[in-house]
């Protein structure tokens, strides 16, 4: 596998997890996997990072878990966004892009 | 918010499902990863493996995951409770005085308050006591409710429409003959409703019946639990035996509790009230009832006493000669018990308060001494990422430790320090068999122990959390600690202010009661011992007997070696015994007895005012010749022929005391202190003397029980009462001697209200003064700590030990003179406001020079002695040392 990996900013990982678990309910080996696809294998979630973030925003109550039935029949936990959630997506997502802007505008390459 | 709570919550109490459902979560995800490697190609085997060391540690893994959840509330105190304990432990010198402090603190706080919960806190151990009152006659022209007569009651009982019931009792004492031995036994006369008008049960029997409680009914008799387990063993069979009283064979009809109390006084026999005498039952001038009552629900003191004061009016309306004047006073049961000792009560509770700030500032002092010691601990804290929050949760932790640990030591100094109190004070307080260490003072301790941990802890665990990281860091340990120091400066103020302020309390009590000692009784009370005499029932049956039995009586007394004199009387000064009568003078009629001024009445021999050593102003006293077939003659004191015969001679004059006659007025004599020595009473202050040889038979077959014999004699009282007690058997062998008390104990009794204070005030003051000092030494003996490089710089530099030794002392002296100087001011104020509605002083004003001149001198003083020991320290600092120190 080539490896692409680069270090998340701080933050970012709670941002990504928001935005994948926008399209739907997964549980923690999905969500790592689709952030790994969509991101064309540039990033990877290490799962020391992936578990202690998702407990991290269950707490928080942005994200809410259930034990379901995975597609190979398993038993696995499914995080799911809430309302408070899907509104910390909203304004993460619009906090980063003025971020992502000013770095840009920064560098010269807007 | 709610979702952390609950996580956290469950995290706390469904740990093992946590823990379990994490480890599914990741053996998941592990199985997961090694299904698509398998799927990509790769053997079963090395899936796995890869797997593995993309997974790393799965326990740091679930480590992270328990803290993103979040350590919980309860997990983080126990942390800091192990941690703390650590630190205490870590020094045990520290910990020591911290906790012993505290424990002074609390332990007199729970104590005092153990007290106060009990006296004035604790409902009255009857059936929904907040509805029992006590129903006063109230004269209008005397102000003040007092006892009424048995007609009264009898009449308010009928139209007594706010209360649900009413009971009458009144004091009465007997002479028990049967079974066992003749006692002088305190007793009651009781309406038939009273103790279910209380709401208490029998512990065997019944009560009496309405049949009972009237003039000639059966005579029977409820008796105490003691008396029956003294008389009868506790025998059941006790009901329906007879008990002797007076001579009268009475039928036992009913056993109280063990634990029923009424009023201050105990009494063993109850009987009927109904059964007095008609022609004491219908004098409506003879006030000796009191009456209880068990208000309607929902009815209110004013409503009741508005109705009460209606029926009166009609009464007086029928009765002008007797009852014009009088109306109906309402009292809640609990208030003629505690009334007077509610004020002393909660100005000790403030006093005993002030001590534990001291204490609260000795330890916030050592606090702030040993948190400068640890600013390099919190700097690396900080540094290390604890927030503020986190540091001063952990001081404050700390320090209600230390609060807890104090307030369980001080509890069992409550307890114990509160029967040896008891044990001497218990007298001096109403209701003290209900003073317990209870649920509510346990609970009281622990509340106090909180609130002071955090109080004393606040100060310092904000300071060290504010303070900034880098200069201790910087500074290699020794931290700059001015601010420190101030604060502790300012605390050692605030100590010896207090200190002041209960030393001035105390002593102003103390002058008080010199003062006391010193005040003009009116008589002399060294070697005089008094007593009571049941006298032989056959002596009784006629007035003559009576007389007789006395004449016999005090002869024999008069015989015996080392008694000098000897003589009855029926008022013994400072016994709370009221004969207050109604009279008026010449031919000045009131148009109703009610509205009549009231006199002491002493019914006494000829010669009492020789026995009581009292100065005869003009005429003589009443004498052998003035017997009950000569004209009536009576002695007037100073008082009353101040106020009735202003600038003329009372001899000559009439007097009237209405339903007994016409006295002439023989003779004036000083006055007496009657109520309590020094103080203005609001009782009657007139005083007469009348002779007991001219009193008419219908009293003269019942004045036993209300006269007492006064005894002159240099002997002591333990060696002449059995000679004494010999005498009266020898003139009776059924006749008992009881209450023999000697004249100085009644006076020094009478001074309790200020003694009682004065004991507990000057103990606190003590126990203050103490800590204060402590306090005081703590800080100069810190600040000798802090300066012994300056020190070593000034002594390297040519400064004379004394000099050092004078600099510290001074140091230790301004603090003092500042705490002194802001003391004097806040007492002069304090106690100026209290003695306004306290009435403790006598003697002494609330800003007595002597007394504040005493008490600066005294804080001042051990002051200097507190700083002795450090400043000795400061001045032998060997300057190589100090500057080495570096």
């Amino acid at each position: 596998m080539p490896d692409h990996r680069i270090d998340l900013p701080q933050g970012t990982l709670d941002l990504l997890i928001l935005r994948t678990l926008a399209l739907g309910p997964e549980h923690g080996w999905a969500i790592s996997e689709r952030i790994h696809q969509i991101s064309s294998n540039v990033l990877l979630v290490q799962q020391g990072s992936l578990y202690p973030a998702l407990h991290r925003l269950e707490r928080r109550g942005w994200i809410k878990a259930r034990w379901g039935a995975s597609e190979n029949n398993r038993r696995a936990k499914f995080y799911e966004l809430t309302q408070s959630g899907r509104k910390q997506l909203e304004a993460e997502k619009s906090e980063w892009k003025k971020l992502t802007l000013a770095v840009a505008q920064v560098l010269g390459t807007a | 918010m709610l979702s952390d709570l609950l996580i956290r919550a469950r995290a706390l109490f469904r740990r093992k499902a946590v823990e379990s459902e994490l480890d599914d979560e990741l053996r998941f995800h592990f199985e997961q990863q090694v299904e698509k490697l398998v799927q990509s190609g790769l053997p079963l085997p090395e899936a796995r493996r890869r797997a593995r060391l993309e997974f790393g540690g799965s326990d740091q893994i679930k480590e992270e995951c328990r803290d993103a959840r979040g350590v919980s509330l309860l997990e983080a105190l126990a942390q800091d409770i192990r941690f703390g304990l650590r630190m205490l432990r870590k020094s045990p010198g520290f910990t020591a005085v911290a906790v012993l402090t505290l424990a002074l603190g609390i332990g007199a706080n729970t104590a005092i308050f153990s007290v106060v919960q009990g006296v004035l806190l604790a409902p009255l151990p009857y059936r929904e006591p907040d509805r029992l009152v006590t129903v006063w006659l109230n004269n209008f022209r005397l102000q003040s409710p007092t006892d009424l007569s048995y007609r009264d009651f009898l009449d308010w009982q009928l139209g007594a429409l706010p209360f649900e019931n009413m009971s009458a009792y009144a004091w009465r004492s007997f002479d028990l003959s049967s079974p066992g031995n003749p006692e002088h036994l305190e007793g009651r006369e009781i309406s038939s409703s009273f103790l279910s008008t209380l709401g208490v049960g029998l512990a065997l029997g019944r009560e009496f019946s309405v049949e009972e409680d009237r003039n000639a009914g059966a005579p029977v008799a409820i008796i105490s639990n003691g008396l029956w387990r003294d008389r009868f063993g506790g025998s059941a069979a006790a009901l329906g035996k007879p008990i002797v009283l007076d001579g009268v064979e009475t039928t036992v009809v009913g056993v109280l509790r063990p634990d029923f109390r009424f009023g201050t006084g105990y009494a063993d026999v109850y009987i009927p009230i109904g059964q007095r005498k008609l022609v004491d039952a219908n004098d409506r001038t003879a006030h000796d009832v009191e009456c209880v009552a068990r208000l309607k629900p929902g009815v209110s003191l004013g409503q009741a006493e508005a109705e009460m004061n209606a029926i009166q009016e009609n009464i007086d309306r029928l009765n002008p000669e007797t009852e014009q004047g009088l109306g109906a006073k309402i009292i809640p049961a609990k208030e003629p018990l505690v009334g007077d000792v509610r004020g002393t009560l909660l100005l000790l509770l403030g006093a005993v308060g002030v001590v534990l700030l001291i204490a609260c500032a000795n330890v916030a002092s050592l606090l702030l001494a040993r948190s400068a010691a640890r600013a390099r601990e919190f700097s690396i804290r900080a540094a290390l990422g604890a927030g503020r929050g986190r540091i001063v949760r952990q001081l404050i932790t700390e320090s209600v430790l230390l609060s807890v640990l104090g307030g369980v030591l001080g509890l069992a100094a409550a307890k114990w320090g509160l029967s040896a109190a008891l044990a001497t004070l218990a007298a001096d307080l109403p209701r003290s068999d209900n003073i317990h260490v209870n649920a509510s003072v346990l609970f009281f301790a622990l509340g106090v122990s909180i609130v002071v941990g955090i109080l004393f802890g606040l100060a310092p665990a904000l300071r060290s959390a504010r303070a900034d990281l880098q200069p201790s860091l910087n500074e290699g340990g020794r931290g700059s600690t001015g601010g420190h120091h101030r604060t502790q400066s300012g605390l050692v103020i605030v100590q010896i202010a207090l200190t002041l302020v209960l030393l001035a309390g105390a002593g102003l009590l103390f002058r008080s009661i010199q003062h006391l000692w010193k005040a003009d009784l009116g008589f002399e009370s060294q070697h005089l011992l008094t007593f009571q005499v049941g006298l032989s029932p056959s002596a009784t049956k006629t007035g003559a007997g009576v007389r007789a039995a006395y004449q016999q009586l005090l002869d024999r007394i008069r015989q015996i070696p080392g008694v000098q004199s000897a003589e009855i009387t029926t008022e013994v000064p400072m016994t709370h015994q009221v004969n207050a009568i109604p009279f008026w003078v010449d031919s000045h009629r009131p148009a109703s007895v009610a509205e009549a001024p009231r006199t002491l009445g002493f019914i006494t021999g000829p010669d009492f005012q020789q026995v009581m050593r009292m100065p005869l102003i003009r005429g003589r006293f009443i004498g052998r010749q003035d017997t009950i077939d000569s004209s009536l003659v009576a002695v007037i004191d100073s008082e009353l022929a101040r106020t009735y015969f202003p600038g003329k001679d009372p001899i000559g004059r009439t007097i009237t005391f209405p339903q007994v006659g016409d006295y002439r007025i023989i003779g004036v004599v000083g006055h007496v202190q009657h109520w309590q020595v020094g103080f203005s009473s609001p009782f009657t202050q007139n005083q007469s003397y009348v002779s007991i040889y001219q009193i008419q038979d219908r009293w003269m077959t019942t004045i036993d029980t209300w006269t007492w014999v006064v005894v002159r004699t240099p002997l002591d009282a333990s060696a002449v009462l059995p000679e004494i007690r010999k005498a009266v058997f020898g003139a009776a062998s059924d006749q008992t001697v009881y209450h023999a008390q000697t004249m100085p104990a009644i006076v020094s009794e009478s001074m309790s209200p200020q003694r009682f204070p004065l004991i507990l005030l000057g103990s606190f003051a003590g126990l203050a003064l103490l800590l204060a000092s402590i306090g005081i030494y703590g800080v100069i003996s810190y600040s000798v700590t802090l300066r012994v490089h300056e020190i070593g710089i000034r002594m390297a530099l040519g400064a004379q030990t004394r000099a050092v030794f004078r600099m510290m002392i001074g140091h230790g002296l301004r603090l003092a003179l500042a705490g002194v100087a802001t003391g004097v001011a806040a007492a002069l104020i304090l106690i100026r406001l209290l003695s306004s509605f306290t009435h403790l002083l006598y003697g002494v004003g609330a800003d007595d020079p002597v007394t504040f001149t005493a008490v600066s001198l005294l804080v001042t003083g051990v002051a200097i002695l507190a700083c002795y020991i450090p400043a000795r320290r400061a001045a032998k600092v060997d300057p190589m040392v100090a500057l080495r120190y570096e």
